[in-house]
């Protein structure tokens, strides 16, 4: 009896593997070419099957081949997408894929619109101008691309009043929603005029007096990827709602994707087992202002902390009940301009006080957990009253002294959690602007100099600096995360590609995105082999999944 | 003025000119980050970080520290030399003391060099004198 048990349970076993092996995706092959180039290196291939929230990416190899792994494609009928600057897809437009495997012929063809394809770092590789003249523009891709910059037929005097109006609108605006301060800002005129004079000699205000279609320099473009970079599976989570715009991204212990909604007052639950999307509504605290929150930080309890930008306050979810508890800035220190935008809750243990900051203000702000009460702090009141800063990125030791970057001037500072006093460290590279920081368990502050274009660590008991170069000029990272292997992990809102850096050799490789991708904070989930890369699409309403296959 | 600080002052010159500190235009809130408005600086600290026998100590961490609470660090260069710019001019040059360090020496002597009060275009030299451990 037992032994027909056995063989029942046995043959059970064999049909349901068997079952499991029909019902999984097959493999998906095919080639890449085009006429003018024969077989395509550095094509990035997108499959995406009706209906599914899910896309998956990969790249063409030195032959022109690219190969799906098996397990991510189940059968159905499948929307195909190439990027491939200076191409479109010719053929064919969908696939079906059915039990066995499927190898299919792509064929590109030189596209007519190659200003449709260009990254942001592209157009400030092509336009003309000194650096100085192209600095300002770094602000205006915190809400949309350049394309719709240089489409545009503005001359000089009608962009001043552009200029003027976006100058009134939060920092959390995407295209798909705008949203207006409250508090006025003052504009500075000679910096409108001087940026809409320059504009309009990179826009097309004056192409009718060319005889001219198009722009009067030549479109420059970045290579597309070789080697190394073409081995990496992308998979992109398409979110629910264009305005959704996921800031800060990082996964739980169950594999789950946590994110910060930029735009909505929400935070994001993502399962990328089957791409469903799940929101947790955080508490208006200003109704008439702008919503969205920024930063996502665990506690040492593995609770979920976000700051709360216009809304002004903090917000700290809690993962078991699945509830938020929200701290409101009191109203002796609440204005029409505060704006929270980051969150440091990991070291609270230590002395009950969760650092924060007010943009508006310039300060640092700490939360005292049990009084709910906040204390202002001036880290700058040291240095001279007419410079910028902005306490931007933040990091706390184990003692809970803050570090943190000072994204409009040149510095990062640490508060000491006792005395509350500041020390200031400018960084080895003028008007760098830190943006994002991690502190990894050596002590080492690593973080972005996002207007140097560079990668930056900072050792907080030698304290001292290294610098390193980014390859590709006008990436400005934003963020950068240090993985156990030793390796940086970068991205930023201009170049669509995600940095995987070596400072032992100096390798670097740049992966490619397979759509244009505004990416903010960079998180690397570092329980898989080789490590997973993970990124919110902050214009683009979906998550961003990079696999290296080495 | 001195050979040496003669020699001091191009040497912060050339300095100052790889580091790209030369004044760039104003600019102003929301368009344009170029951050030169320093209107309200007091006098910057400069000097050379040496050690015993008289030779440059680059990579010397150099500390600024306000009496009232507060510092700023930065590092020498490759020629010895350091710059902290200008606190706010809100805040006396004589309430801030400097000092270096570098693993592996201590700290020998400070020389501050005279500086004309209440002249914040007067850079305020101090030398720093390390010593091998």
């Amino acid at each position: 009896m037992t032994r027909a048990l056995c063989l029942v349970a046995a043959i059970a076993f064999v049909f349901s593997v068997l079952r499991a092996d029909a019902c999984r995706a097959q493999t998906l092959t095919g080639a890449v070419s085009s006429a003018e180039e024969g077989a395509m290196e550095g094509v990035l291939v997108s499959a995406q099957q009706t209906g599914s929230p899910i896309v998956v990416s990969v790249v063409s190899d030195d032959k022109g081949r690219f190969h799906f792994p098996g397990g991510r494609l189940a059968p159905g009928h499948y929307t195909l997408r190439v990027r491939a600057v200076g191409y479109d897809l010719a053929g064919p437009p969908a696939i079906d894929i059915g039990t066995t495997p499927a190898d299919v012929a792509i064929r590109l063809r030189k596209t007519s619109d190659l200003a449709a394809q260009l990254t942001n770092t592209e157009w400030l590789m092509s336009m003309p101008g000194t650096a100085d003249d192209k600095r300002p523009l770094i602000e205006c891709m915190s809400c949309h691309s350049f394309e719709r910059i240089v489409r545009s037929t503005y001359t000089a005097d009608e962009f001043v009043p552009v200029l003027e109006r976006m100058a009134q609108y939060a920092n959390n605006s995407i295209p798909a929603r705008v949203q207006p301060r409250v508090a006025r800002r003052d504009v500075n005129d000679a910096s409108v005029h001087k940026l809409a004079a320059y504009l309009a000699t990179v826009n097309l205000s004056r192409a009718h007096d060319r005889g001219s279609e198009g722009w009067n320099y030549e479109l420059q473009t970045l290579l597309r990827p070789k080697g190394r970079a073409t081995r990496v599976v992308i998979t992109e989570y398409e979110l629910p709602r264009a305005t959704i715009a996921p800031h800060d991204v990082r996964t739980d212990a169950l594999g789950h994707v946590w994110y910060s909604n930029f735009v909505e007052n929400e935070l994001g639950e993502l399962d990328p087992k089957t791409g469903a999307n799940r929101d947790y509504p955080i508490p208006v605290l200003k109704p008439g202002f702008p919503t969205g929150s920024l930063d996502l930080e665990a506690d040492a309890e593995g609770n979920l902390w976000l700051a709360l930008m216009f809304q002004s306050g903090l917000a700290r979810f809690d993962m078991k009940t699945k509830t938020f508890r929200i701290f409101p800035v009191d109203s002796g220190l609440n204005d029409d301009a505060m704006q929270l935008s980051m969150v440091m809750p990991r070291s609270a243990g230590v002395d009950g006080e969760v650092w924060t900051n007010d943009v508006a203000r310039q300060s640092i702000m700490r939360l005292d957990l049990a009084s709910g009460k906040y204390q202002r702090i001036d880290p700058f009141s040291l240095l001279p009253t007419g410079r910028l800063h902005a306490p931007y990125g933040m990091a706390a030791d184990a003692e809970n002294n803050l570090y943190f970057m000072d994204f409009a001037d040149q510095n990062i500072g640490r508060v000491d959690a006792k005395t509350a006093t500041t020390t200031i460290y400018p960084t080895p590279t003028a008007k760098s602007r830190p943006r994002r920081c991690m502190l990894d368990e050596h002590g080492r502050l690593w973080f972005t100099e996002f207007a140097a274009n560079k990668l930056a660590m900072f050792d907080i008991k030698a304290e001292k600096f290294k610098e390193w170069d980014v390859p590709t000029p006008y990436t400005y990272p934003y963020d950068v995360f240090s993985d156990p292997n030793g390796e940086f992990w970068s991205g930023g809102m201009a170049s669509d590609r995600v940095l995987r850096f070596d400072p032992r050799s100096g390798r670097s490789v740049e992966y490619l995105l397979p759509r244009p991708t505004n990416i903010r904070r960079v998180f690397v989930d570092t329980s898989t082999k080789p490590v997973t890369f993970w990124a919110g699409n902050n214009h683009g309403a979906e998550i961003v999944r990079l696999e290296p296959l080495d | 003025m001195t050979v040496t600080r003669a020699g001091l002052y191009l040497a912060l010159c050339l300095t100052s000119a790889l580091a790209g500190l030369a004044p760039a235009c104003a600019g102003g809130v929301n368009f344009g980050d170029d951050n030169d408005n320093n209107t309200d600086q007091g006098p910057y600290f400069f000097g050379f970080v040496r050690d015993d026998t008289g030779s440059a100590v680059p990579d010397a961490k150099v500390t600024a520290t306000v009496k009232a609470g507060g510092a700023l660090v930065t590092r020498s260069n490759g020629m010895g030399v350091y710059k902290i710019p200008g606190f706010g001019k809100n805040v006396d040059p004589d309430s801030i003391d400097i000092s270096c360090a570098k693993d592996g020496y201590k700290q020998d002597t400070v020389l501050r060099r005279p500086h004309a009060a209440g002249d914040n275009a007067d850079p305020v030299e101090v030398e720093c004198t390390l010593k091998k451990e």
